[in-house]
């Protein structure tokens, strides 16, 4: 089975983020890695090849992720590399993945639910959208089945589906715990040679992107009231706050 | 200007984030705007809750119950042939999987997880989260058709009932769906569900044991919320994934949120901290949580919860 993988790189969540003085843009520490649902994703690839047979090859547009996901152990990676893609809106992005896949030839894509960046989950559904193939999203478990997929969801309880094949899948948490690296992957991954494609190799339109109109922080909270006292009497002047003063009960 | 709103029911009624939608609608869109309620199949019978408060109401026939595939090619189809600005769409896994489709579909810009919408001087904006809650980036949405979703809880649901609704039906044959369910396990719980909920309650280790639990239940019961749980929670093997709050769980966005015996790491914090009202109960009066809520008590869960439990069932009765 041939297993594409769509990798974002995004900032790691301890990254230090600060909106600019003027608002009209971030600075965020140079902290790169893969997606944590994107690294579920890759497991999932690997052990579907343990299960299948087949070849992994990780598509993205971050070298970080990228050789992230050889070390793991995907056989190959494929990179978009266009100035068009800085910034993109995220069909534009999806158009490219899906041309970049179409071009290796697939059995089945993985991507995560969501970057762990705008939380958007965008990308896959539509990677399936213009690929022309099934898509189910939040999975959390797999099995290949006389040539279709029998796959278990996480939406409002559970469902399992069964679906036919080329089709595509993101990951929940909960489907594998990623791998850690093996020095040897990491070694592979540095010496690997990632090819390098473009939109116009890949004969895709732009989609012009929404205008960003500033920026903000995440709303400061006051201080902290702390309510002293015994359980009960803490318990019953709390009542009293949420009550009269912050009017939530 | 059109905004349109798309339908999803929650047992019998509405969806409360839709209402939310029609009324924020109706709100930024000022004197010229037509808000179109737009239901898809069985959702149909539901969106009559919104008659009084959208200009018109739009039952698409075709696709009855869920599915994605026919939803998808439904909405694709009337979304193109009518070609309103702006759709407001409720988050949650169907729009999820519907809407990035369809914007693909019809070359659309697309946005989830937005959580305002408002009407600036260059027209209307909504804003979004980046770097995982770290900032937030309003995008402009004016001279463009775009795909719009909110969380639960970010707008007033309360408007005037009163508009003339126009109810038009199209039918459309809508592809088939090509994945096919097997099995379908709901949600076990009876109570609200976690996104959506008004008051969300939420315990971390500093609960001690699944036995605990209990407690939190008590106490979401008493305030008419949900539950929630840290990631340590779930890891342990205390409660679902379903219900865990942050980073690799949900977002929650409610009135008031409770955080019980949780340390305040910041994968927790990011899927909470839109919450109107924060309350922390911690035995360590240095927790990170404190930070992050607008109440503290120290002390120790076990004890604290039931007694505030008791004090708000007296304040109820
Ligand atoms: C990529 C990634 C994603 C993650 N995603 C999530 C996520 O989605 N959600 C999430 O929650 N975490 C997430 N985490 C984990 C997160 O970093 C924390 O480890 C986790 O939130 C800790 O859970 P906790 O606060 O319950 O436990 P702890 O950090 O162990 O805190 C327990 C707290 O309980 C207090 N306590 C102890 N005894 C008592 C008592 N008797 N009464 C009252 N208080 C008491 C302690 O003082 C302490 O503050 C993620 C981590 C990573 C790396
Ligand atoms: N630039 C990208 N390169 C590769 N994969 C991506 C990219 N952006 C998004 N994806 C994939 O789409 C998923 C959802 O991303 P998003 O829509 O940004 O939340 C990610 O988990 C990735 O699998």
């Amino acid at each position: 089975m041939n297993i594409a993988v769509l990798v974002k790189e995004v900032p790691d969540l301890e990254a230090r983020v600060q909106v600019t003085g003027d608002g009209s843009g971030l600075e965020v520490e140079p902290k790169r890695v893969l997606n944590f649902f994107d690294e579920i994703a890759v497991e999932a690839a690997l052990q579907l090849k343990q299960a299948a047979g087949g070849r992994v090859v990780a598509v993205g547009m971050g070298l970080e992720a990228l050789r992230r996901a050889l070390a793991m152990g995907a056989d190959a990676a494929v990179r978009l590399e266009d100035p068009a893609l800085e910034g993109a809106d995220p069909l534009t992005v999806a158009r490219a993945l899906a041309a970049a896949v179409a071009k290796e030839g697939f059995d089945l894509v993985l991507a995560g639910k969501q970057g762990t960046d705008t939380e958007a989950g965008l990308v896959g559904p539509m990677v399936a959208e213009v690929l022309g193939v099934p898509c189910v999203t939040g999975v959390v478990g797999c099995e290949v089945e006389d040539g279709s997929l029998v796959v278990t969801r996480e939406a409002d309880g559970r469902e399992t589906l069964r679906v036919p094949l080329p089709a595509l899948l993101t990951a929940e948490k909960g489907w594998y715990e990623p791998r850690v690296p093996q020095v040897m992957g990491l070694m592979k991954a540095m010496r690997a040679q990632i090819p390098a494609v473009s939109l116009a190799d890949l004969g895709v339109e732009a989609v012009e992107p929404l205008p960003s109109q500033g920026f903000q922080g995440p709303r400061s909270r006051p201080e902290v009231r702390m309510i002293q006292g015994e359980p009960e009497e803490a318990a019953a002047e709390l009542v009293r706050l949420l009550r009269d003063e912050a009017r939530v009960i | 200007m059109q905004i349109w709103v798309v339908c999803e029911a929650e047992g019998e009624g509405l969806r409360r984030a839709v209402r939310e939608l029609a009324a924020q609608a109706r709100r930024v869109g000022g004197e010229n705007v037509e808000v179109t309620a737009v239901a898809v199949g069985d959702e149909a019978g539901p969106a009559e809750a919104l008659q009084g408060t959208v200009h018109r109401l739009l039952k698409v026939e075709g696709p009855a119950g869920y599915a994605a595939d026919p939803w998808v090619d439904a909405l694709a189809r009337v979304l193109g042939d009518q070609a309103p600005d702006l759709v407001l769409w409720p988050e949650g896994p169907r729009t999820r999987d519907v809407l990035p489709r369809v914007a693909a579909r019809l070359g659309w810009n697309a946005v989830t997880n937005a959580l305002a919408l408002e009407a600036g001087d260059g027209g209307l904006r909504l804003l979004r989260p980046v770097c995982g809650g770290k900032a937030y980036q309003w995008l402009g949405l004016t001279g463009r058709r775009v795909l719009a979703a909110f969380r639960p809880n970010s707008f007033d649901p309360e408007t005037q009932a009163d508009l003339t609704t126009r109810v038009e039906t199209v039918s459309v044959e809508p592809a088939a769906q090509r994945a096919e369910v097997l099995e379908r396990t709901g949600q076990e719980s009876e109570r609200v569900p976690l996104t959506e909920a008004q008051v969300v309650v939420s315990g971390g280790r500093g609960l001690k044991g699944p036995e605990n639990l209990r407690l939190l239940e008590e106490l979401a019961d008493a305030l008419g919320g949900a539950v929630g749980v840290s990631r340590a929670v779930v890891d342990a093997g205390w409660a679902d994934h379903a219900i865990q709050v942050g980073k690799s769980g949900k977002t929650v966005s409610p009135a008031l949120y409770v955080a019980v015996g949780i340390s305040g790491a910041v994968h927790h914090t990011m899927g909470m901290d839109t919450s109107k009202v924060v309350v922390a109960i911690n035995s360590d009066p240095n927790a990170p949580i404190f930070r992050y809520a607008d109440y503290g008590v120290v002390g120790d869960a076990l004890q604290v919860l039931p007694a505030l439990t008791r004090a708000i069932r007296e304040a109820r009765t």
